[in-house]
């Protein structure tokens, strides 16, 4: 049981199924993603692209099929769980950076209290990932100091100082001001250059043609189409797909 | 079985049932024990007792009491002297904090000012220490030979005296009855037909319904009068003590006083705060419909004061129903004392505990249902904004 | 370019008085009352406490007794039984360092400064520990003084200090039970939250000093005060646990999400992510909370305990200061006032302060 040391795909979900009481929320969901691959998940609200990536580090719960992160199977096994979290990273759309810690706080706690690095250590790393995110300068601020594009570059950083095998990405721009959302894709655009492999749910398709490996379309709990990003863009089979992109895309 | 307690569902399961085993076998030790011990002081368990004559009195009931009485009755009266103290306890203190929360919201300075060091002091002195001292100041009264006297009332170092009318039990409860319905209908008739009527109509039949409540109570106090005496029986000295009137004990009043100064202050704060979370925007608005001050307050500000106020006041008059248990203090009979002279003399802990628990959850749930259905009754229909 | 500005004609002393007090007849009328009845009760009372007043207790309790105004004298012949009441007199002044031990851990704790944790344990710990060795002795020289020989506002601080110090801990752990996913644990600590809160905190009192020794096996008994303390305990705690766990409610779900991501267990999650926010939330309610639980120590002079209340009892219940009472309940209540009366303002001041940081 060492997540991580297995071959084989980083996340393999197969026939994924989810209820959230009468309402089906995701209906045998299969996705495959290699290591270092690069998926960008769309669809419309509600239709379940977020639940998914949820589930690959059990925020939710799956009630049906079988999800393998790093060749170890996602069940009831606490031991699994944890060990998954650890390689998972995970970026949110609202932040949800610690309100009550510094930026440099924010990075430091989860490698000092999760993986038992030394204090002098986890603030080397944490400063690193600042560096990288670029903003060095703000170690000593709190969040609610900083604006909505610095916070979510924060939230990078935090999560890469956990130093995952992947990193989810759910909405990461959503809630940002427009002039604000470049500075994050910017961040997101390097990591994926430094190979890591990344699920991202979001509607930025500019992004995904940039670096995206393939593009998943999802709509009422199903995936709809699947495809590299110049044939998604250019000729998708589906008319919901087809639909949705004139409505992003738009005008 | 190490790869059984890391599965999750089997570890929710197996806590739930640690916890919950782990009270109740405490529990059931508790009672265990405590049965043991009581067996060996010859105290079977059971309600039987309730059957048995106490063989002690009360000082105070609104019911016939003796000690040849069975101890069901005596938790009945102590009940009925809970509500009864609670209820006088919670008008009082609401007729206290309505006069101190609308001097603190006036536009007065002075008002404001007088209503704040009110509540400021009266609020931060315990209410215990405020029943000991009024029972101190009313034991040490003069004795019923030196009593102050004022308007056929007389204050007495063994409580207070007042005229009471010479008429049979039940035609004074049905008197008083009629007396809460002249005060009572005005308002529920206010409240059905607001603005459909002109306002003068509206008033005349309020009073129309007031006046004949209040004739019905004067028909029933001539009519259930008793032979052969005057209609109101004034307390007098004979020998070395008072007699005839009312005597409203010491204990009664001292909790009574204490209860409206102290739920006064709390209260008082209550409505202040209803008054400040009505928006200036609705006041305005009214304004400028030409309404006129008064009908400003009576149409838009104080009802929506009231429903701000209400759910608050809800746990004020539950708390100072609570409160009625520091009669212990002073020696009077609540159901707190009856429950504590009962442990002490008959020795049937366990069930006279369960008793306490028991009437007490009633009096919050029923409060709370009584509350439940004032609220839903006025509520705003609608997910109105509410600046 | 020039401005010239007309300055309105500074309004007298005379019109600014007549405009904030004297606008309408209402006005005038509601002004006119409130200044009566302000001028009658401050005279009145300056008259009894003051210039009418005996202050010395060398005419003893009859001259007192003959004065118009209040005889404070009692309280110069009294003050020891009302603040210590029987611990030893020679000792007394190891009651007075235990006060003042407890007020000073009150004052530390409300520097922000202290709110961590570790600190905020530590100072409390210190602090009941330093009150428990100088009140009970047996150690360094000081002679032992057995827990039924405390009483007075040296009492009432420790059951009010000890009720905080247990019932704290426990609301913690309650919230925490009561907002558990799994059914069971939750409901059941529902029902024990709910039950206690409804019933009147001096049956708890009274349940757990008479009745529970019943009820318990002999070696569990232990002293009556640490029952009756641990009933005000449980009683506090079914209170702050509610306010605890509205503070928790006001904690994003995303916080603990993110926790959740990062790997953080249980333990951590909670005691790094939840309980710091949450605290913060909760704190002018729990301010609020701890000034309801001071007051309400007073209520162990009903279970038999030589509190202040007690005390200032026999102050004056016992022969010559017989008719002094007032004096005495006037000073047991101007000691609760300073003390509920500062926490209460400290309690608004963060309000207001926290109100204002959101912003």
């Amino acid at each position: 049981m060492n997540p991580g040391k297995a071959s084989g795909p980083a996340v393999r979900i197969e026939n994924l199924d989810k209820h959230y009481g009468t309402f089906h929320a995701l209906r045998k969901v299969n996705l495959s993603v290699g290591r270092g691959e690069r998926i960008v998940v769309c669809g419309p609200s509600g239709s379940g692209k977020s639940t998914v990536i949820r589930c690959i580090n059990r925020l939710e719960q799956h009630d049906g099929g079988r999800i393998t992160v790093l060749g170890t199977e996602l069940n009831d096994d606490v031991a699994n769980i944890d060990g998954i979290r650890r390689e998972v990273g995970m970026v949110f759309q609202h932040f949800n950076l610690f309100p009550h810690m510094t930026v440099l706080e924010n990075c430091m706690i989860a490698p000092m209290i999760v993986r038992k690095l030394p204090r002098t250590e986890a603030e080397t790393t944490a400063r690193r990932y600042l560096e990288k995110v670029r903003i060095p300068e703000q170690a000593m601020k709190f969040p609610g100091q900083l604006s909505g594009g610095q916070q979510q570059r924060v939230a990078i950083a935090r999560a890469l100082c956990m130093q995952p095998q992947i990193m989810l990405f759910d909405e990461p721009t959503s809630a940002l001001d427009p002039e604000m959302i470049s500075e994050v894709l910017d961040v997101m655009v390097t990591l994926a250059s430094d190979g890591m492999t990344m699920i991202c749910v979001t509607h930025e398709m500019g992004f995904a043609r940039r670096v995206a490996d393939r593009v998943v379309f999802m709509d009422g709990g199903e995936i709809v189409e699947e495809a590299p990003p110049e044939e998604f863009f250019t000729s998708c089979r589906n008319d919901r797909t087809r639909q949705f992109l004139s409505q992003i895309l738009g005008h | 079985m190490v790869s059984l307690l890391r599965n999750q569902k089997v570890r929710n399961a197996l806590l739930q049932v640690l916890y919950v085993g782990a009270l109740a076998a405490l529990v059931l030790a508790g009672v265990v024990i405590a049965r043991r011990n009581l067996a060996e002081q010859g105290i079977t368990s059971g309600f039987d007792f309730l059957y048995k004559s106490t063989g002690w009195d009360v000082n105070f009931s609104l019911l016939p009491a003796t000690a040849n009485d069975p101890y069901w009755w005596f938790f009945l009266i102590g009940i009925i002297n809970t509500l009864f103290l609670g209820t006088v306890g919670l008008m009082l203190a609401t007729l206290v904090g309505t006069i101190v929360g609308l001097a603190r919201t006036s536009s007065n300075e002075l008002a404001r000012l007088l209503g704040r060091t009110y509540v400021d002091i009266f609020r931060n002195i315990p209410l215990i220490l405020q029943v000991f001292f009024w029972y101190a100041v009313i034991t040490h009264l003069p004795t019923p030979r030196a009593a102050h006297e004022a308007w056929g009332m007389m204050l007495t170092s063994r409580g207070l005296y007042v005229p009471i009318p010479n008429v049979g039990a039940i035609a004074f409860a049905a008197a008083i009855l009629a007396v809460i319905a002249a005060i009572a209908l005005p308002v529920w008739l206010g409240r059905t037909s607001r603005l459909s009527q002109p306002f003068g109509e509206r008033l005349g039949i309020q009073l129309a319904a007031a006046a004949t409540a209040l004739a019905t109570a004067a028909v029933i106090l001539a009519l259930g009068r008793l032979p052969d005496l005057p209609l109101l029986d004034f307390p007098a000295l004979q020998g070395l003590n008072l007699k005839g009137g009312l005597r409203i004990p010491p204990e009664f009043s001292a909790l009574a006083i204490a209860i409206a100064i102290y739920g006064g202050s709390y209260i008082a704060e209550i409505v202040r705060g209803g008054f400040k979370s009505v928006g200036k925007g609705q006041m305005e608005a009214a304004l400028s419909l030409g309404l006129s001050p008064w009908r400003v307050f009576t149409l838009v500000r104080l009802p929506l004061a009231l429903r701000a106020m209400l759910p608050i006041l809800a746990n004020q008059y539950v708390w100072l129903m609570k409160a009625t248990t520091m009669g212990i203090a002073v020696g009077f009979t609540d159901f707190f004392m009856i429950v504590a002279l009962t442990i002490n003399h008959s020795g049937q802990t366990l069930e006279t505990i369960g008793i306490l628990m028991a009437g007490f959850l009633a009096i919050n749930l029923s409060l709370a249902a009584i509350f439940n259905r004032i609220n839903k009754a006025i509520a705003l229909k609608g997910n109105q904004l509410r600046a | 370019m020039e401005m010239v500005v007309v300055a309105p004609p500074a309004p007298g002393k005379v019109e600014d008085l007549k405009r904030r007090f004297f606008a309408t007849p209402l006005q005038a009328l509601l002004s006119l009352m409130s200044l009566a009845i302000m001028a009658f009760v401050v005279w009145k009372l300056l008259d009894w406490a003051v210039f009418s007043a005996v202050f010395t207790t060398s005419g003893g309790p009859e001259a007192c007794q003959a004065a118009a105004g209040a005889c404070w004298s009692v309280i110069a012949a009294r003050w020891r039984i009302i603040l210590f009441g029987l611990y030893p007199f020679e000792e007394q002044w190891r009651s007075a360092l235990a006060c003042v031990a407890v007020v000073v851990m009150t004052v530390l704790s409300c520097i922000p400064a202290f709110w961590t944790g570790r600190r905020i344990a530590l100072v409390w710990g210190a602090g009941t520990a330093l009150y428990y060795v100088l009140m009970k002795g047996g150690v360094l020289g000081l002679s032992y003084v057995g827990e039924e020989a405390w009483g007075g506002l040296a009492l009432t601080l420790f059951i009010f200090v000890t009720t905080c110090l247990i019932g704290f801990p426990l609301a913690v752990c309650l919230a925490l039970l009561r907002r558990s996913e799994l059914p069971w644990i939750s409901r059941t600590t529902a029902l024990i939250i709910d039950g206690v809160r409804s019933l009147p905190l001096i049956s708890i009192l009274f349940t757990f000093a008479i009745v529970l020794p019943f009820a318990l096996p002999q070696w569990l008994v232990g002293d009556k005060l640490y029952r009756v303390i641990l009933g005000s305990a449980l009683f506090f705690s079914a209170y702050q646990a509610e306010i605890v766990r509205g503070g928790m409610q006001g904690v994003p779900a995303g916080q603990e999400e993110a926790a959740m991501a990062l790997g953080m267990s249980y333990w951590q999650r909670i005691s790094r992510i939840l309980l710091p926010q949450a605290m913060r939330n909760a704190l002018p309610a729990t301010i609020n909370q701890f000034v309801i639980s001071f007051k309400e120590t007073s209520l162990v002079v009903i279970v038999g305990f030589f509190e202040i209340l007690a005390s200032g009892n026999a102050a004056y219940g016992t022969g010559e200061w017989r008719f002094a009472y007032v004096e005495v309940y006037a000073f047991i209540a101007f000691i609760y006032f300073i003390f509920v009366f500062s926490l209460s303002r400290y309690g608004a001041f963060l309000e207001r302060r926290m109100s204002v940081g959101e912003r």
